[in-house]
């Protein structure tokens, strides 16, 4: 835009017209090329920051409005006439309700806590796996990269009835020939029954992701940390995770994100949605929710609430991401 | 640095006995296959006791009768997986009575030109995976390559962008649900006056229903696309744009030959796991819309699982294999060009 007033100021060959003169001044001189560029990459981010975050001022607006006119809501502005939504008198009472009606907080913790230990184990087991699908060469290789990711085709509906039944104590049966072999403990309504379910869920999308990072890394920088005496399993810990920061912290951010968000298994592993037996953040939202009414504010209310340690481990976590390789660690 | 790894050392050298050391040893000791089984041998126990296991009772679920309060399951065979294909247990489908996907019937609903919840399934299913993947593909490029950047306010930026994937998806259904509903949607009427969706009834419509859960869709998973791409960006190393510039290479050739190749199996492997995750999409369907206006893959066992299980476990196996299809399609492409 800078670059249209700076184009009229020389106009020195004016038998040109100026949309020509303005383009032939932008591909010949490179100070205008990258000002058109910075240009046209301010638009776009200012695109983007508007589609995402609409939504979140949709929330707000929803939580700030009194639940009984959400559904009769006129959103027309009342100046200009437009519909444009704006909160419906000011309500700001919906964010302590939140926590007077339901013990939310109790809520949010018992997904930071599942969130936290899956997210632990997932990386440790799955930086193994991908050292070794990304690094080592062995026989069957192949086919057991596929029989990981296989595990990702099936609807989540295909694991829970054989879980929850094992989750209850039943005995473990060998399938097709029905014999019992033994008895689990019962692990329902504690953090075990969605820890597991979950670590076997996520774990071929954190495989994969590291799997494609570790195998990154140049064999020379593993090879001169073996020189100087470290094993095998200290160079994946010391060299290469390190240097995979970016896939390791995606991994991780998305895994932890995954897993806080969940409902389909933890609302059938916590027999009744209470905090006392694990019911996660989901299980909280919905019990403003009952068969009579809904209370969308409060709803809205609480996953604004529910969103703030998210946005904490995003903030933090994005500075991993983009920590960059750019002191050329990866040169060989 | 140095000094670190001096004390290491040191530190190794001065326990080079005990069990630890033992174990150590040996572990360096086994060839490179051993060790690889070994180093696999937690994920194969976790997928095997988690995964594996509960696969193998619901294949078995998936051979009986299983209609809820009518005895014991009998032993069928293959019946369900028939039955299926044939539309034989379509009225065992909640609303298959009243969803409308014929085109004799509903013209609002272009892409499926067959009665039968199954093939109507997997229609809505492909349509709603392939829109969705290909828009959050280029959308997520778009975003990583923006967060790649240096600029001023770019933290905010990174995280406005990203923060969309930590919307639990219910209320990633509500957001939409709302926005659209009939009284309370403020967007329902513009896009209706331009041809869109419908105007009332907006969230049963088929295609309308399908358009707005589509959209929700990249709306939130679009983050997931940019953080890996992102990922991906990071890892390039920064010195081969350098050398590009000296040898007077272009932006877009800079991009086109060294950031495009370098990033690829990134993108590889988001687009694969979305376009397992979009064949599975039941949530948003069901909160959003509902499953008899939008019926899913996922839907149909969701639906099925209180009152005949053992339909339902065969609508999952068959799930599997579609995406199992698809999968390989997406594995082989990449293969070609080079992982």
């Amino acid at each position: 835009m800078a670059t249209t007033t700076d184009q009229s100021s020389d106009s020195s060959d004016s038998d040109k017209g100026v949309l020509a003169q303005w383009t032939q001044g932008v591909i010949g001189d490179d100070e205008k090329r990258s000002r058109l560029y910075r240009a046209l990459f301010y638009v776009a981010c200012g695109f983007f920051l508007v589609t995402t975050l609409f939504p979140f001022y949709w929330l707000l607006v929803l939580a700030l409005t009194p639940n009984s006119q959400i559904l009769t809501g006129d959103w027309s502005l009342p100046v200009i006439g437009l519909e444009f939504p704006h909160p419906q008198g000011f309500n700001p009472q919906a964010f302590v309700e939140v926590f007077q009606q339901i013990p939310f907080h109790l809520y949010v913790f018992n997904s930071f806590v599942l969130a936290t230990i899956t997210t632990i184990i997932v990386l440790l087991v799955a930086s193994l796996a991908g050292y070794v699908f990304g690094r080592l060469e062995f026989p069957g290789k192949g086919p057991l990269m596929l029989a990981v990711l296989m595990v990702s085709y099936f609807p989540p509906a295909a694991f829970l009835i054989p879980l929850f039944d094992a989750f209850l104590g039943n005995a473990v049966v060998i399938p097709f020939l029905g014999i019992e072999l033994f008895q689990p403990p019962r692990l329902v309504n504690t953090p075990g029954s969605m820890i597991l379910p979950f670590s076997a869920l996520f774990m071929p999308l954190a495989i994969f992701i590291l799997t494609t990072f570790y195998a990154q890394i140049p064999d020379g920088l593993e090879d001169a940390a073996r020189v100087e005496g470290t094993t095998r399993l200290g160079a994946l810990f010391r060299v290469i995770m390190p240097l995979s920061a970016p896939g390791v912290a995606t991994a991780a951010v998305l895994t932890f994100i995954a897993v806080y968000n969940e409902y389909f298994f933890s609302s059938i592993m916590a027999l009744e949605n209470v905090p006392e037996n694990w019911s996660p953040l989901v299980g909280g939202i919905l019990s403003y929710q009952d068969q009579y009414t809904t209370d969308f504010n409060l709803m809205a209310a609480a996953s604004i609430v529910g969103v703030i340690p998210i946005l904490i481990l995003v903030v933090v976590a994005q500075e991993r991401i983009v920590s960059g390789l750019t002191a050329g660690g990866l040169k060989e | 640095m140095s000094t670190e790894q001096d004390s290491d050392t040191a530190a190794r050298e001065s326990r080079r006995s005990g069990p630890l050391v033992t174990v150590t040893r040996w572990l360096e000791n086994l060839g490179e296959t051993a060790f690889a089984y070994l180093l696999l041998t937690p994920v194969f126990v976790i997928l095997g006791a988690i995964a594996l296991y509960p696969l193998l009772r619901t294949f078995e679920l998936s051979m009986y009768i299983n209609v809820l309060g009518t005895g014991d399951p009998e032993f069928v065979g293959l019946q369900n997986y028939v039955d299926m294909f044939t539309g034989e247990r379509d009225p065992d489908f909640p609303g298959s009575t009243t969803f409308l996907p014929d085109v004799s019937t509903s013209s609002s609903f272009p892409f499926v030109h067959v009665s039968g919840w199954f093939r109507s399934a997997l229609i809505v299913t492909l349509v709603f995976t392939v829109v969705s993947v290909f828009f959050e593909t280029i959308i997520g490029f778009g975003q990583a390559l923006i967060l790649d950047q240096e600029f001023r306010g770019r933290r905010l930026v990174r995280v406005a962008i990203i923060i969309p994937w930590a919307v639990p998806l219910v209320i990633q259904g509500m957001i939409f649900y709302l926005m659209f509903h009939p009284s309370t949607g403020f967007l329902t009427e513009y896009l209706a006056n331009i041809g869109i969706l419908e105007p009332t009834n907006t969230l049963n419509d088929p295609l309308s229903a399908l358009i707005i859960v589509t959209v929700a869709d990249i709306w939130k998973t679009t983050a997931f696309m940019a953080l890996l791409i992102l990922a991906g960006l990071q890892s390039v190393d920064r010195s081969l744009y350098d050398v590009a510039k000296v040898a007077g290479a272009s932006r877009w050739q800079q991009f086109k030959l060294i950031t495009l190749p370098l990033v690829l199996p990134a993108v590889a492997i988001a687009v694969l796991f979305r376009t397992i995750d979009a064949m599975r999409v039941y949530g948003l369907i069901d909160i959003a819309s509902s499953c008899t206006v939008v019926p899913s893959l996922s839907c149909m066992v969701v639906e099925t699982f209180n009152t005949n299980r053992g339909l339902a476990s065969a609508i999952a196996f068959v799930t599997a294999g579609i995406i199992g299809i698809l999968a390989m399609i997406v594995i082989y492409r990449q293969y070609k060009e080079g992982f």
